[in-house]
């Protein structure tokens, strides 16, 4: 098989799988208690009242008509108007978009930045004073809860000594350099700082767990590369150490932590969900959770066909990416 | 202004001034009619309910000759007739910084105009409720965060002041020209945001827009205005007629909770999501932005009618997490937070900048008991569940004292309250001996009760069941289930798919009684659990006359 008709074949189960979650998450309001009126009108709203409202929302045609309606205004770019707001739920949706996404960027940065450091030294010093406390660490932040690690920070670190504000995101990043382009490098500098106070704690929050893994990972990794014959062989030829180690040896262990730093991606959006919550983040995850609790159906299945398409998009990259450096693949 | 509805004196109100001596006195000739009783149901039992559980009283009492002695005598029965589980009225929990000066108010709005600066800092005044708008346009939400965002824009016909007594607001004089219509003249002066001068036809068309479907949407506020037929603007005078079917005998107090005036123009002109996401009212505040779920942002509106507000500018946000909100006040982010849970009252308090303000809410939360069926269709065992209750203890250890106990469905300061009645007693021994009573000793009941909905719900429902669960001769548990669920059975109109037992709150801020016990309590309301002749025959003559209020 070509690596184009790898890429088309994939390409065609991700539209399936894209179909198949638009499909389940329609399905849901229907098999879940309660219905989208009662969501809508008032408890005392009388029947009239309710015929009227499920009329205005189309919620009075046949279950397959509705479905057949919301598939083709998907298939035009629509995803329909709020229950409750009666604002674009593509809008709502995608103006919360950036907000997660920078938040999982983020806490991938600090995972990746505090995560590679901690593996390497851990498996260089093995069963060494650093090695204990790399282990410790990882095994503590796998364990700890995101909920309650958020609201720790925030007591520590906000409420006791001010230094972080405890929720919020006062300016996107790209608005920042946009008021830097507008307004000039000093409001632009300040934006920015006010993003970076803002974002540091939720992505703290939400690298932590992953940090954790990484590091685990890296080291079991490491201390495998670090047994193999060609280090050995490298080592009799007489390469320094540190060369051993960081041009060898790590960047062996790197292919796997990258794979699953992509597939991670997805996670992170999910796990984002209760982060956002502790934080008052405006993303999807918050997004998600107002549209749970008022049963706004056209918003939350507009925000989980986005993370569900998030999901399939970033697997695809990912096959993709394999595909090409590990030609086997396509062949299989 | 005359503000006349029926003439005459507000007799609640003279009653109040007069004393009890003197209420009791006017009993039977004045109107009250429902002041002769003893108010504890313990040595009051005078209604003989038949065991099997007909519902019906033996006492004979004078009849009522004013609206307010019919609805009193309508909270007498169904005190008597029990029901409900009476439980509590809710407070309204507020942390507020010490950066302003602010008092909280019944019918839980966050009156921004009502907010002074106390510091330099309380200029800009930043509020955290728990959730976000569900859209600008303020007749198409019913939602008390939503309200709290638009009506800092937008205004009313009549308002209410913090206590909840009617005050002028867009209109300067109203009063009943007849049955079914009423007139309100409509203040000069006052404009829009956009610079449109407020007319009589806005006002008209706004009303009609809430209760005629054609006018252009489907607003859930219908039934807010219930009674209201439709408006229009009165030839030649700066006025606006009303009519409504019937005499609407609470229609000047619908108008002064509800029904927000739009420019006409201004609403036809846009389209819906456009009215969603921007505001032109007449109000003290003027949206700056609006970013959906994140925040609305306000300035002063210095061409107010009335003199400006004294903040400067006005932010609401919001966090789901009521440790959030707590934490950002105390970090001096927030300078008012709504639903400060008791657990974090102390919190709070303690810090330095912050302290809590705290107001009773006009909703009573109860225990609804189906009529229908067993063991509820006897009144003695109903009666036997609220005898088994240490109401006072619930409100101490579960709400911190952030409650009033009730035992009546009609909450202190409403119109038609009944100050004799009070809630029932903590008496085991009489609960268990009505059980046996009532036929049902052995009877295994279930409380179904919604989950976060109301401060502290699921924790007041165990603390019930937990009572009623102490008698010897009664077994009761609690089912957490999912409030749009349970709201659906009850709300569908078949009572039969209603729980036999089940927590709700209902919050009327009309401060009339006739909004509560109607929809909950009459046999064809639209929550109802209860059946009663005669209790609905008492709130039918209460609705044919003209309130007092």
């Amino acid at each position: 098989m070509s690596y184009g008709r790898f890429l088309l074949k994939r390409g065609f189960q991700g539209i399936l799988v894209v179909w198949g979650v638009v499909s389940i998450v329609f399905m849901l309001r229907f098999i879940t208690p309660g219905n989208a009126v009662d969501a809508v009108a008032p408890l005392d709203a009388s029947p009239e009242l309710r015929d009227r409202i499920a009329e205005e929302l189309g919620l009075n045609q046949p279950l397959y008509v509705q479905y057949l309606d919301y598939l083709w205004d998907l298939l035009h770019g629509d995803m329909g108007f709020s229950y409750i707001s009666g604002i674009e739920a593509s809008q709502m949706v995608f103006t919360k978009l950036p907000a997660t996404v920078e938040l999982a960027v983020a806490s991938s940065l600090v995972a990746i930045t505090l995560s590679i450091p901690l593996g390497v030294i851990s498996a260089t010093r093995r069963h060494q004073p650093a090695d204990y406390a790399a282990t410790t660490f990882s095994l503590v932040g796998i364990s700890t809860p995101n909920f309650w690690l958020g609201i720790m920070l925030v007591l520590l670190l906000s409420v006791e000594f001010g230094l972080f504000p405890t929720s919020g995101r006062a300016f996107g990043f790209i608005e920042s350099f946009r008021i830097m382009a507008s307004q000039g490098l000093s409001p632009g500098i300040n934006a920015l700082w006010q993003w970076l106070r803002h974002i540091f704690l939720p992505a703290v929050t939400l690298g932590t767990y992953f940090t954790a893994l990484i590091t685990r990972l890296t080291r079991s990794g490491m201390l495998e590369e670090l047994g193999q014959s060609y280090v050995q062989a490298a080592r009799a030829k007489g390469l320094p150490e540190t060369l051993i180690r960081y041009k060898h040896a790590l960047r062996n262990t790197l292919i796997p932590v990258i794979t699953v730093l992509g597939l991670q991606l997805g996670t992170l959006i999910g796990g984002a969900v209760i982060t956002e919550a502790v934080f008052s983040w405006p993303g999807l995850g918050t997004t998600l959770i107002n549209a749970i609790n008022i049963r706004d159906w056209p918003i939350l299945q507009a925000t989980l066909i986005v993370i569900g398409t998030g999901f399939v998009v970033v697997n695809l990259v990912v096959d993709a990416v394999y595909a090409y450096l590990d030609p086997q693949v396509v062949a299989e | 202004m005359s503000h006349k509805d029926s003439g005459g004196v507000n007799r609640r109100k003279f009653l109040g001034f007069a004393g009890a001596a003197a209420a009791t006195a006017m009993a039977g000739c004045g109107g009250n009619g429902d002041d002769t009783e003893s108010a504890n149901p313990s040595t009051d039992r005078t209604d003989t309910s038949t065991p099997s559980g007909g519902d019906q009283t033996a006492t004979e009492r004078p009849e009522p000759t004013s609206r307010d002695g019919y609805l009193q005598r309508a909270n007498r029965q169904a005190h008597e007739q029990a029901p409900w589980v009476f439980l509590n009225r809710q407070y309204s929990v507020y942390g507020k910084s010490d950066d302003i000066e602010w008092q909280a108010r019944s019918d839980e709005f966050i009156d921004a105009y009502g907010i002074s600066p106390a510091t330099d800092s309380g200029d800009d005044v930043i509020i955290n409720q728990s959730q976000m708008d569900s859209g600008l346009d303020p007749q198409d939400h019913r939602a008390t965060p939503t309200d709290n965002i638009v009506m800092q824009a937008y205004e009313k016909l009549l308002d209410r002041d913090r206590e909840g007594g009617i005050v002028d607001s867009l209109a300067d004089d109203y009063g009943r020209e007849e049955e079914g219509r009423v007139r309100f003249h409509i203040r000069d002066g006052v404009s829009f945001h956009s610079g449109d001068n407020l007319t009589p036809e806005d006002v008209a068309y706004s009303i009609n827009r809430i209760v005629d479907p054609d006018t252009g949407i489907a607003s859930p506020q219908q039934d807010q205005l219930a009674g209201v037929t439709g408006a229009e603007a009165v030839d030649g005078e700066r006025a606006v007629d009303v009519m409504s079917d019937g005499l609407n005998p609470i229609v000047f107090s619908l108008f002064a909770s509800y029904g927000p005036i739009v420019n006409k123009s201004w609403i036809e002109s846009n389209d819906g999501s456009y009215i969603n996401q921007n505001m032109d009212g007449t109000g003290p505040f003027v949206l700056e932005t609006y970013e959906q779920n994140v925040q609305v942002v306000f300035n002063r509106n210095d061409n107010y009618w009335q003199e400006a507000a004294e903040i400067s500018s006005l932010t609401i946000k919001s966090a789901s997490e009521s440790s959030t909100r707590v934490n950002s006040l105390l970090s001096d982010e927030s300078d008012i937070i709504v639903n400060v849970p008791p657990q974090e009252v102390s919190r709070v308090e303690e810090n330095d900048g912050s302290s809590i303000a705290a107001a009773p809410s006009t909703r009573v939360i109860f225990n609804a008991m189906r009529y229908d069926v067993e063991p509820f269709d006897s009144p003695e065992f109903r009666q036997a569940v609220n005898y088994a209750i240490d109401l006072e203890s619930i409100i101490q250890n579960v709400l911190s004292t952030f409650g009033d106990a009730t035992g009546q469905p009609t909450l202190d300061g409403f119109f038609g309250y009944n100050a004799d009645l009070d809630p029932y007693p903590y008496d085991p021994e009489q609960a268990e001996a009505l059980v046996e009573e009532s036929g049902y000793a052995g009877a295994e009941i279930t409380l179904e009760t919604p989950v976060g909905r109301y401060l502290n719900d699921v924790q007041i429902a165990q603390a019930v069941a937990s009572y009623v669960d102490d008698l010897p001769n009664v077994t009761a548990s609690v089912e957490q289930r999912d409030f749009q669920t349970l709201a659906s059975e009850v709300v569908d109109g078949n009572i039969e798919t209603s729980p036999h037992w089940y927590l709700l709150g209902w919050g009327n801020t009309t401060f009339d009684a006739s909004q509560t016990i109607i929809p909950l309590l009459t046999t064809d309301g639209v929550l109802s659990s209860w059946s009663n002749e005669e209790f609905d025959r008492l709130v039918a003559e209460a609705q044919s006359m003209p309130s007092q209020q």
